[in-house]
C-alpha cells in the first residue's frame, strides 16, 4: 500500500522542514506558527498509526490553548528580535556538528541493530471496524491509572496558583470591574424619574 | 479501588485536602491575620506524621504495600524519608517566616506552593512506575520554579527561575525519552515489572542500555551533579534565601528515592552499566564541588558547590547496589537535608530586616555578636566537613565504608582526600566567626520559635552523632542489611 | 513498508533538532521554551510508536499525561517569562548576566 508511505513520508518531510523554521526564524510569531505546523503534521502521523484520541488532543491542547498562550505573550510583551539572533551565527557550525554527531548515533542505533527491526517488533494489524481508541485509552485511564490521573489535575491546579502568584498586581487606581456589586444593582440605583413640565418647543 | 488503597495515600491525601484549605482561608483572612495560614501548615505537617506513623507493616522492615495498580508503594524506606520530609520541612517554614516577614513577602503562596511541593515529594518517593515518577517529579519541579521567582519584583530571582526552568525542563525531557525507550524494551511502565522484564530478557539489551543513558543523564541533571550541575549554583544565589532553603534541602530526599527506585526497583539488572556512570558522575561531583566551594565568597553560592559535592557522596551510596550502601546514602541524604536546613537557617537569622546576608563577612566576629548561635553555625560547618563526633562524619564514614566493602578502593580515597580538602572551607567559616572583628555590632535578633528551632536543629548535628546508631538501624533494615 | 524504526527515527531527529534549538538559541527565551516542547513531542512520537507496535495502550496514556504536564509546563514557564520582562524590559538572556553561567 504506497498511499500509506505517500502520507507518512510527506507529513514526516513537512514536520522536521517546520521544525528546523522554529529553530531558525526571525520573529518569534513565525517560529510559534511553524510550531503549529510541527505539532498538526505529528497529529497527522499519529492518525497514520491509529492514534486517534492523542491526535485530536495534540491538536486541540497544543494548536488551540498552548500554541494561542504563546501568541498572546509574544504580542504582549514588546520584544526587540534583533539582539535576540546574537551568536546564532556565531554558534551554527558548532550546533551544526553536534547535532549532526547526535543524530548519527541515535540512527546507528535504530538502524544497524535489528533490536528495533521489524523481527521484533512487526507491524502491528489495523484495529477491527468499531474499535475506538478514545474508547480503549479511557478504559485504561480510568482504572490503572487513576491515581496519576488525580495527580495531573493537582499539577494544573499547581500551573493556576503559580501564574497567580507571579503575575497578578493589584494597581492602585485602576479601574475595574466588580461583578458581584453589577449583579447586585437595584433599579433604584440607576434610574432615577425626574417629574418636570413639559418644555415648549423652541422654534427657530 | 479497595478501602486499602485509600489507606495507604492518606497522608498524600491529608496534605492535598489541607493545601486546598489553606488556599480558601486565605482569601477570607486579613493581612493581619496572616499567621493563621502559618498555623495551618504546621498543623498539616504535624498530622501527615501522625498519619504515617499509623501504618503499621507487621514488624517486617523491608515488607511494601502497593496501592493503585501498582503505582504507589509504601515501604520503611519510603515512610522515614516522608516523616523526614515533613520535619525539616517544618523546619523551612519556621525559619522562612521570619524572612518573609522582615522583606514584606509573607504571603498564602510560600505555604501551598510548599505544601504542593511536598507532595510531589512524597509522590515521588512512592512512585511505583514510571508515569507516577514523572508526574511527583514534574509537581516537585513545577512549584520550585515558582518559588524561585516569588520575589517577583527581583531581576535576579526571576532570571534565576528561567534558567531553573529552561534547564530543569530539558532534563525533563531527556528522563522521558530514556523512559521511553525502556517502555519499548519491556513493554510496560510498572517498575516491578519492568525489572521482570528485564531478568527475562537479559541485560544486555541495546535498547535498555540507549534507554539508561538517558535516564541516568536526567537523574544526573536533577540532583544536580558535575558535569550536570550549571543550574545549581545560580539558582541557589538567585533565589531568596527562604526558597533556597527549601530546595536545597527536601527535595534531595526525593532524588534519592527517586534514584532508587528507578534503577534499583526497576533496572537491578543493569547495576554494572549504571554503576560506571554513576562512579563518574559521583567522582566529579566530589571533587569539582568541594573545589570550587573554596573560591565563593558569597555563602549561598558556597553552599550550593558544597552541596554538589555532598550529592557526589549520596550518588557513592547509591551506586554500589548493596544493602549496606543504599542504608548509607539514605542516612547521608536524611543528614544531609538537616544539616543544610541549619545552615541556610543561620543565613536567614543573620539577615537584618529583609537584607540577605549572602557575603562570608557577614559571618566575621558571630562569637562576639552571640556566642551560642557561632556554636550552633559552628556545629553545623564541622558536621558538613566530617569532623568526627559530628553526624556528618558517621555519614560520610558508613557511604565509604560501603563504597570499600563493595571493591571500590579508589573511589573511597577520592572521597576521603576531598573530603579533607573540602573541610578548609567549613573550617573558614568557623575561624570568621571566631577570630576575626564583626563587621557591625547590630545584636541578632529572632523570634522565640526561630530560635528554638535552630537551636534544636543544631544540637542534632551533636546528638545524632553521639546517638547516630538508631537511625542508621532504621535506615539499613529498610534495605534488609 | 514502515518499521519501528521510521517512527523513531522521525522522534530521533525531532529530538537532535530541539537540542540544536537549544543550543543556538541560548539568548532568545521564547524559543527556547518552543524547543523545549519539541523536545517533548519527539518523547511523545516514540511512546506512541512504541505504544502502537507493542499493542499496549500505557504508552498512549503516558502521552496524555506528558501533554497535561507539558500545558502546565508552558503556562509556568511563560508566566516567568512575563516577571523576567516586567524586571528587566528583555529577554534578551545576554543581558541577563548577573548570574554567571
Amino acid at each position: 500500500m504506497p498511499i500509506y508511505e505517500i502520507v507518512f513520508y510527506t507529513f514526516s518531510l513537512v514536520m522536521l522542514a517546520s521544525a528546523v523554521a522554529v529553530i531558525s526564524v526571525r520573529n518569534p510569531v513565525y517560529a510559534a506558527l511553524f510550531l503549529v505546523l510541527t505539532f498538526f503534521s505529528a497529529s497527522a502521523i499519529w492518525m497514520l498509526l491509529e492514534v486517534e484520541f492523542l491526535a485530536i488532543i495534540l491538536i486541540l491542547v497544543y494548536v488551540g490553548a498552548v500554541m494561542v498562550l504563546f501568541l498572546f505573550v509574544v504580542m504582549m510583551l514588546d520584544i526587540n528580535v534583533e539582539p535576540l539572533r546574537e551568536g546564532f551565527i556565531r554558534y551554527l557550525p558548532v550546533g551544526l556538528v553536534v547535532a549532526g554527531l547526535m543524530a548519527a548515533e541515535f540512527l546507528l542505533v535504530i538502524w544497524t541493530k535489528s533490536r528495533f527491526g521489524p523481527e521484533a517488533f512487526p507491524s502491528p494489524p489495523p484495529h477491527p471496524e468499531g474499535y475506538s481508541n478514545t474508547q480503549a485509552v479511557g478504559e485504561v485511564l480510568y482504572t490503572n491509572y487513576l491515581l496519576p490521573f488525580e495527580v495531573a489535575g493537582i499539577i494544573l491546579l499547581v500551573a493556576i496558583i503559580a501564574a497567580v502568584t507571579l503575575t497578578l498586581r493589584h494597581r492602585s487606581g485602576a479601574h475595574r470591574q466588580n461583578p458581584s456589586r453589577q449583579v447586585q444593582v437595584q433599579r433604584d440605583e440607576r434610574v432615577r424619574l425626574v417629574k418636570m413640565k413639559p418644555e415648549p418647543r423652541q422654534e427657530g | 479501588m479497595t478501602r486499602m488503597d485509600f489507606l495507604l495515600i492518606a497522608p498524600e491525601l491529608w496534605v492535598v485536602t489541607m493545601t486546598c484549605v489553606i488556599l480558601f482561608v486565605d482569601l477570607f483572612l486579613k493581612e493581619e491575620r496572616r499567621a493563621i495560614v502559618y498555623l495551618l501548615a504546621m498543623v498539616t505537617l504535624v498530622f501527615a506524621a501522625i498519619i504515617t506513623l499509623r501504618f503499621d507493616y507487621g514488624g517486617d522492615p523491608t515488607a511494601s504495600a502497593f496501592a493503585f495498580n501498582g503505582s504507589f508503594v509504601r515501604d520503611q524506606m519510603g515512610d522515614m524519608l516522608k516523616l523526614f520530609s515533613y520535619f525539616v520541612l517544618a523546619m523551612v517554614f519556621i525559619y522562612a517566616k521570619f524572612f518573609l516577614r522582615q522583606s514584606r513577602m509573607f504571603r498564602a503562596d510560600f505555604y501551598t506552593l510548599s505544601l504542593e511541593a511536598l507532595l510531589g515529594i512524597m509522590l515521588l518517593i512512592s512512585a511505583n512506575n514510571l508515569v507516577m515518577v514523572y508526574l511527583g517529579l514534574e509537581l516537585l519541579a513545577l512549584a520550585s520554579y515558582t518559588l524561585v521567582a516569588y520575589d517577583r519584583d527581583s531581576a535576579k530571582g526571576s532570571e534565576a527561575a528561567m534558567k531553573y526552568f529552561v534547564l530543569g525542563s530539558m532534563a525533563s525531557g531527556i528522563l522521558l525519552y530514556g523512559m521511553s525507550m525502556i517502555y519499548g524494551a519491556t513493554g510496560t511502565l510498572d517498575l516491578v515489572a519492568i525489572s521482570e522484564a528485564v531478568r527475562v530478557s537479559g541485560s544486555d539489551d541495546i535498547m535498555l542500555v540507549f534507554g539508561l543513558v538517558f535516564l541516568v543523564v536526567g537523574l544526573a541533571f536533577k540532583f544536580g551533579a558535575v558535569p550536570f550541575h550549571m543550574w545549581v549554583p545560580d539558582v541557589y544565589e538567585g533565589a531568596p534565601v527562604s526558597t533556597t532553603l527549601f530546595i536545597s534541602s527536601v527535595p534531595k530526599m526525593a532524588a534519592f528515592a527517586m534514584a532508587f527506585r528507578l534503577l534499583q526497583t526497576g533496572l537491578g539488572d543493569l547495576q554494572s552499566d549504571w554503576m560506571q556512570m554513576l562512579s563518574l558522575l559521583a567522582v566529579l561531583s566530589i571533587v569539582f564541588g568541594n573545589l570550587a566551594a573554596i573560591a565563593q565568597t558569597n555563602i549561598k553560592r558556597m553552599l550550593a558547590y558544597s552541596t554538589i559535592g555532598h550529592m557526589g557522596f549520596v550518588l557513592m551510596g547509591l551506586l554500589p547496589g548493596t544493602a549496606e550502601s543504599y542504608g548509607a546514602g539514605m542516612f547521608y541524604v536524611i543528614v544531609y537535608a538537616l544539616m543544610s536546613a541549619a545552615a541556610f537557617g543561620m543565613v536567614i537569622m543573620l539577615s537584618a530586616r529583609g537584607v540577605e546576608a549572602e557575603n562570608l563577612d557577614d559571618f566575621k566576629g558571630l562569637n562576639r555578636r552571640n556566642s551560642w548561635y557561632a556554636a550552633i553555625m559552628a556545629m553545623v560547618m564541622f558536621s558538613m566537613a566530617g569532623v568526627p563526633v559530628f553526624v556528618g562524619f558517621f555519614a560520610k564514614w558508613l557511604v565509604i565504608q560501603a563504597a570499600l566493602n563493595a571493591g571500590l578502593v579508589w573511589l573511597a580515597i577520592i572521597a576521603v582526600v576531598f573530603s579533607v580538602i573540602g573541610a578548609f572551607y567549613y573550617i573558614r567559616v568557623v575561624k570568621l566567626m571566631y577570630f576575626d572583628e564583626p563587621i557591625t555590632e547590630a545584636p541578632i535578633d529572632a523570634p522565640v520559635d526561630f530560635r528554638a528551632a535552630i537551636s534544636l536543629n543544631g544540637v542534632i548535628m551533636l546528638g545524632l552523632g553521639i546517638f547516630s546508631g538508631s537511625l542508621i538501624q532504621i535506615c539499613m533494615s529498610s534495605f534488609g542489611a | 513498508m514502515l518499521t519501528l524504526a521510521h517512527f523513531l527515527t522521525l522522534g530521533a531527529l525531532l529530538f537532535c533538532l530541539s537540542a540544536a534549538g537549544i543550543f543556538l538559541n541560548r539568548k532568545n527565551v521564547i524559543i527556547l521554551l518552543m524547543c523545549i516542547e519539541l523536545m517533548l513531542l519527539a518523547v511523545n512520537m516514540n511512546f506512541v510508536a512504541f505504544s502502537r507496535f507493542l499493542g499496549n495502550l500505557d504508552g498512549q496514556v503516558f502521552v496524555f499525561f506528558i501533554l497535561t504536564v507539558a500545558a502546565a509546563e508552558a503556562a509556568i514557564g511563560l508566566a516567568i517569562l512575563v516577571v523576567v520582562f516586567r524586571n528587566r524590559q528583555t529577554i534578551n538572556v545576554a543581558e541577563l548576566d548577573d548570574l554567571k553561567g
